[in-house]
C-alpha cells in the first residue's frame, strides 16, 4: 500500500499577484466537472477513464477506512466504478455531484460487505471483535468521507495554494515557513492559507448537498 | 455591520490572536457569521489526517472491461416484451439498459438456490393479516446482495393480494412501479405505482403467478408518460 505522493514541491519560485483570478479558475473546475458528468451519463467510456483517475482514490481510501480490509476495499472500489457507469443515467450533472454520487455508491457497497460479513460464520469472530453500533459506525464512515473529500478538494486547488494548504495543514509549517519554502511573501501564504480554508468548505457544503 | 467576509472569518479560525476585534464581536452577535466560523473551523479540524491510497493497479483495467461488456443484443431478450409506445419516442437507452437488467435478472435467477436467505414457505401469517402467505420473495438491490424488503403473496379467498414492503430504494425522481416479470426472461406485466414509495398492496390474478410471473420488481420511472419499464430497476426477488 503506498499513499499520494504530494506534494511535489514547486521547482520555480512563484511571486506577483497570484491570489486574483481564483475564483474563474474555481469556475472553470466546475465547468469541468459538469461537462464530465455530462459525457459519463452519454455513455462516454473515456469519461469513465477519467472518472475513475480522479476519484478512485478518493473511493479506495473511503473503502479501506470503513472496511480495514485491503482486498476488500480493492474488491469495493471495482465495484463502485462498475456499479456507476452501468447506472450513469441516474446522475444529474452538477459541480458537486459526481463525488457525491460516488461516495454515495461507495457507502451501499461498504453496507453490502458488512452485511456479507455479519452474514458470514467464518468471520463472525471479526465482527463480534468490532462490536461499534450502526450509529456509531455510520457516523465514522461520514466523518472518514468528510476528511477524503476535504483532501480532495486541497488536491484540486490550483498551485502555488495547493502546495501552501498542504504545507499548513498536512505538514503543520508555519505560514513563516511555507514563505520560505515556496518563495512568497508572508501576506500572500497568509492569502492563499485563509482562501484554501474557504475553498475547502464550499467543497464539503457542495458534496454534503449532493449527498442529501 | 454587514457580514464578515469568509476570509476574515477564516483568519479568526486560523490566527485567532491576530483577529481584528470587531471581527470578534460581530460573530458574538451574528447568528450567520457564527454558522459559517463553526464550519470553517469544522474544516479546519477535518484536514490533516487523511492522506488518499490510490487502488491498487489493475483495479482500472478491471473497471474499464467490465464497463465495455455489452449486454446481449436486445432482440434476444426482450422480443416478446410488446411496447404500445412508438419506438422512435423512446430514448435510445431504454432497452439496452433493460435487457442487461432483464439478463442479470434471469442469470441471477438461473443460479439461485444456494446461499441466498428466502422466507421459508408458506411464512407463518403475520398476527394482523388473515390471509395466508402462498409466496414470498426476499427483495434485494441488482448489483448486490442488499436487502430491500420483501414481497408477499398472500392468498384471501380466492383473491391473491402482493403485498409489496421495500425498503431503501433511495430517493431518486420519480416515482416507484411494481412489476412482475416472468421467469421465461422474456415477459412482464405492470402491477401498479407504489403510491407511498416503498409498500403497497397489488392484487393479481392467481394465473399470472402459475404462470411464470414470479419476478418482483421494482423501478424508477421517470414521469414522462411512457408506460414501458425505464430500465432503471431498484430491487429485485423472487416469489417461492
Amino acid at each position: 500500500m503506498s499513499t499520494v505522493a504530494f506534494p511535489t514541491l514547486p521547482s520555480r519560485r512563484y511571486g506577483g499577484a497570484v491570489v486574483t483570478g481564483m475564483s474563474e479558475v474555481e469556475e472553470e473546475q466546475d465547468d469541468g466537472v459538469r461537462s464530465l458528468a455530462a459525457r459519463l451519463v452519454a455513455g462516454d467510456e473515456t469519461a469513465l477513464e477519467q472518472v475513475y483517475d480522479r476519484w478512485s482514490a478518493l473511493v479506495h481510501t473511503y473503502a479501506l477506512r470503513a472496511l480495514r480490509d485491503a482486498g476488500d476495499a480493492e474488491e469495493a472500489t471495482q465495484q463502485v466504478f462498475v456499479a456507476a457507469w452501468r447506472s450513469r443515467h441516474t446522475l444529474v450533472p452538477s459541480p458537486h455531484a459526481l463525488p457525491a454520487w460516488l461516495i454515495g455508491i461507495a457507502r451501499h457497497k461498504v453496507s453490502d460487505v458488512r452485511l456479507a460479513r455479519s452474514r458470514d460464520a467464518d468471520r463472525a469472530a471479526a465482527v463480534a471483535a468490532q462490536p461499534e453500533a450502526h450509529a456509531v459506525v455510520e457516523a465514522a464512515d461520514e466523518e472518514v468521507a468528510d476528511r477524503l473529500v476535504v483532501r480532495q478538494a486541497v488536491e484540486e486547488l490550483p498551485d502555488p495554494r495547493r502546495t501552501i494548504v498542504f504545507l499548513a495543514f498536512w505538514e503543520g509549517l508555519s505560514h513563516a515557513e511555507i514563505a520560505d519554502t515556496v518563495g512568497l511573501p508572508l501576506g500572500t501564504v497568509k492569502s492563499h492559507v485563509r482562501r484554501g480554508l474557504v475553498t475547502l468548505h464550499q467543497q464539503l457544503e457542495g458534496v454534503r448537498r449532493e449527498s442529501r | 455591520m454587514s457580514h464578515v467576509d469568509p476570509d476574515r472569518l477564516a483568519e479568526l479560525v486560523l490566527a485567532p490572536d491576530d483577529s481584528p476585534s470587531d471581527v470578534r464581536r460581530h460573530v458574538e452577535s451574528c447568528s450567520e457569521c457564527a454558522v459559517t466560523l463553526a464550519a470553517l473551523s469544522d474544516v479546519r479540524r477535518l484536514v490533516g489526517e487523511e492522506s488518499l491510497v490510490p487502488a491498487p493497479a489493475g483495479v482500472r483495467d478491471r473497471v474499464m472491461a467490465q464497463a465495455r461488456t455489452r449486454p446481449p443484443p436486445a432482440d434476444d431478450v426482450v422480443r416478446p416484451l410488446a411496447s404500445t409506445v412508438p419506438a422512435a419516442s423512446r430514448r435510445g437507452p431504454r432497452i439496452p439498459v433493460w435487457a442487461a437488467g432483464l439478463a442479470a435478472a434471469v442469470a441471477l435467477v438461473a443460479g439461485l438456490g444456494i446461499g441466498r436467505v428466502t422466507v421459508p414457505e408458506p411464512a407463518a401469517p403475520e398476527p394482523e393479516d388473515p390471509g395466508s402467505v402462498v409466496a414470498a420473495a426476499d427483495l434485494t438491490a441488482l448489483d448486490s446482495d442488499a436487502d430491500r424488503g420483501v414481497a408477499r403473496a398472500v392468498s384471501v379467498d380466492d383473491m391473491v393480494t402482493l403485498r409489496v414492503s421495500a425498503r431503501e430504494l433511495g430517493d431518486e425522481d420519480g416515482f416507484h412501479e411494481v412489476w412482475l416479470i416472468n421467469v421465461d426472461g422474456t415477459r412482464m406485466v405492470a402491477l401498479g405505482v407504489l403510491a407511498d414509495w416503498d409498500t403497497g398492496e397489488f392484487q393479481v390474478p392467481r394465473g399470472l403467478i402459475e404462470e411464470g410471473y414470479r419476478i418482483v420488481d421494482i423501478s424508477v420511472e421517470p414521469e414522462d408518460g411512457d408506460p414501458t419499464h425505464s430500465g432503471v430497476s431498484l430491487a429485485r426477488g423472487e416469489l417461492a
